[in-house]
């Protein structure tokens, strides 16, 4: 088996998947490093300093006064209440939300990417890692070997855990390293608040803890994690079901950018948020973002996850024990 | 060499999805399973630290309502923008602005709003603090104007209990701070019952500038005058808020009383 998965990460890496993602992600987190700089100019200029507190308290009078106007809908006036409030708890705990330093920078970079970037990143690696043996005609001489099908489904998906396990790391890394050379490589320690959660319009602090930002960095990048192994893991079934790696990955990116705009909308739709891709972005339950539908909370999202992501598994291994390959 | 390289992505990725599941775990852990711990709020007091990174520079803080804020200027600059304009052409000296106008804000908002810690700290290292409140108590928020005596007298008196207690916070806050006030301008000068809510206007602005007459270093700024011609050249589409010129008015009464 170690072996077969041997061979297995030999063909991911022989196609420079990763080597591609990992360009891809250096590329940009320099461009978004060159924006928060700009950004971070600019404020000095407008404000004089780059006290945080400055920054956070323009912010709320800003949020508050686009509250006021009238022209807004229900769902994002809600967002906007719940925003000042918590920008409010910072301030009135002194706690910057915004360390600036490149773990600061990773964190936020992390949390922008989780329910798309990272997926379509993860899918670059995963979307033919079956359909491409069919399609070259190479499945045949695989299973030709006297070894069990299932195990050589099984050594592809474990090279697909290990393959998405180094791209999230590599997210990290990366978003660290070249972030630090403008943001300084400081912060590890810096406080962040987390457990924030929304009972309607109010904020809940009850079950706040204050914990140091490399903390939060591990639980957030495991999430992040979590999400990269379930969108794999359906991006390896429709690689088992479509032969066609192109129309396999379409329908994915479908999926996953009708995820995107689907959340800022379907809060009325209930039942939408039993759709994995609604359920992508993880990272907001941490750092207290209204749920995309009112009632979702980490540990259901989770749930719809995984359960998505076993039958995803499930479908994978029946169709591919059973098919014809010719 | 490229047997190497799977190698070594191999023993990378491997390394990757351990971390990756203790985090895993660790995140369930720390958000389902250890309810009620009381958090680590506690040992992370917040450091009182007073130093103003605002040194070198003049600080103006401005309060208040959509005036402050600058609604109805199509540059959205307001008069505190303009005022910006009038005096870095007037002097050499480096001006910080903080304007926590908010639209629609009242004199109880106001009051709630000096609450907050970071609007205080600003308060505090402020030489000069402008405030514009009171038109939204008067007019319902540039709707119309109720002109039932009764109930003016009462929104006059929450009126000016707030502003007597918003004048002393911010002294109590900064002791040498200038504090300006503007006063209100009749928009509906050019209506029916011009006479009626002029006099209404005056007798606000009359008893806000009686209340201010007894505060230290506090200056009640008129704007009445500036409107009470031209009215319509001055207000913006809503006819309620000032536009760009009315603003302008405005900035220059101001800048003309701030010396340095």
């Amino acid at each position: 088996m170690i072996s077969l998965v041997r061979n297995e990460m030999l063909k991911i890496v022989r196609k420079k998947r990763i080597l591609i993602v990992a360009g891809i992600i250096a590329v940009l987190v320099a461009l978004f490093t060159y924006s928060q700089y700009r950004d971070l100019e600019r404020r000095l200029e407008r404000f004089g300093d780059v006290d945080w507190r400055t920054t956070v308290q323009q912010q709320i009078i800003d949020m508050q006064n686009r509250l006021t106007s009238s022209g807004i809908s229900d769902e994002w006036k809600s967002e906007l209440q719940l925003t000042i409030q918590q920008q409010q708890y910072y301030l009135d705990n002194n706690v910057n939300p915004m360390e600036p330093g490149a773990p600061s920078f990773a964190r936020m970079f992390a949390e922008h990417s989780i329910n798309l970037l990272l997926p379509l990143m993860i899918m670059v690696v995963a979307a033919d890692i079956v359909s491409a043996e069919r399609t070259a005609g190479t499945v045949k001489l695989l299973l030709t070997r006297p070894v069990k099908r299932w195990k050589i489904l099984m050594s592809k998906y474990l090279a697909l855990i290990l393959s998405v396990s180094i791209i999230v790391i590599l997210f990290g890394v990366l978003s660290y390293l070249i972030s630090g050379f403008v943001f300084g490589y400081l912060g590890w320690s810096a406080p962040v608040i987390t457990g924030f959660s929304v009972a309607g319009n109010e904020l809940n602090t009850n079950a706040v803890q204050m914990i140091p930002q490399w903390q939060y960095l591990l639980m957030e990048f495991s999430l992040v994690w979590f999400v990269a192994l379930i969108v794999g893991t359906i991006t390896f079934m429709l690689s088992v079901l479509i032969r066609n790696t192109p129309a396999g990955m379409g329908v994915m990116l479908a999926a996953l950018i009708s995820g995107a705009i689907l959340s800022s909308m379907v809060a009325s739709w209930e039942s939408a948020k039993y759709l994995f891709m609604i359920n992508l972005n993880l990272t907001g339950y941490l750092s207290g973002q209204a749920p995309p539908i009112e009632g979702m909370t980490l540990g259901f999202s989770l749930i719809v996850l995984a359960v998505w992501g076993l039958a995803a598994l499930v479908v994978s291994f029946a169709v591919f024990i059973r098919q014809d390959i010719y | 060499m490229k047997k190497y390289s799977v190698g070594f992505t191999l023993f990378l990725s491997i390394l990757s999805l351990g971390l990756m599941l203790v985090g895993f775990g660790w995140t369930i852990q720390n958000q389902f399973l250890n309810n009620g711990t009381p958090s680590a709020m506690e040992q992370a007091k917040p450091v009182e630290d007073k130093t103003t990174n605002d040194q070198g520079s003049k600080v103006i803080v401005a309060l208040g309502d959509s005036l402050t804020r600058g609604m109805g200027d199509d540059t959205g600059k307001g008069y505190i923008g303009y005022l910006v304009d009038e005096l870095g052409d007037k002097s050499k000296e480096k001006i910080t602005i903080h304007n926590y106008g908010v639209n629609g804000y009242r004199s109880i908002q106001l009051l709630e709003q000096l609450r907050q810690v970071e609007i205080q700290r600003k308060i505090q290292s402020a030489d000069y603090i402008l405030i514009t409140i009171g038109g939204n108590d008067l007019f319902q928020s540039g709707e119309t104007m109720d002109l039932d005596e009764k109930k003016i007298a009462q929104a006059k008196a929450g009126y000016l209990k707030n502003l007597d207690s918003i004048l002393k916070e911010v002294r109590t806050l900064n002791e040498s701070a200038i504090i300006f006030h503007i006063g209100l301008y009749n928009p509906f000068i050019d209506l029916n019952d011009s006479e009626l809510t002029t006099k209404i206007v005056r007798d606000w602005n009359y008893d806000t500038n009686a209340l201010l007459d007894q505060k230290e270093k506090a200056v009640y700024v008129p704007t009445f005058d500036l409107f009470q011609l031209s009215v319509k050249d001055y207000l913006y589409t809503d006819n309620f808020h000032p536009n760009a010129e009315g603003y302008k008015l405005i900035a220059e009464r101001v800048s003309s009383l701030i010396t340095w």
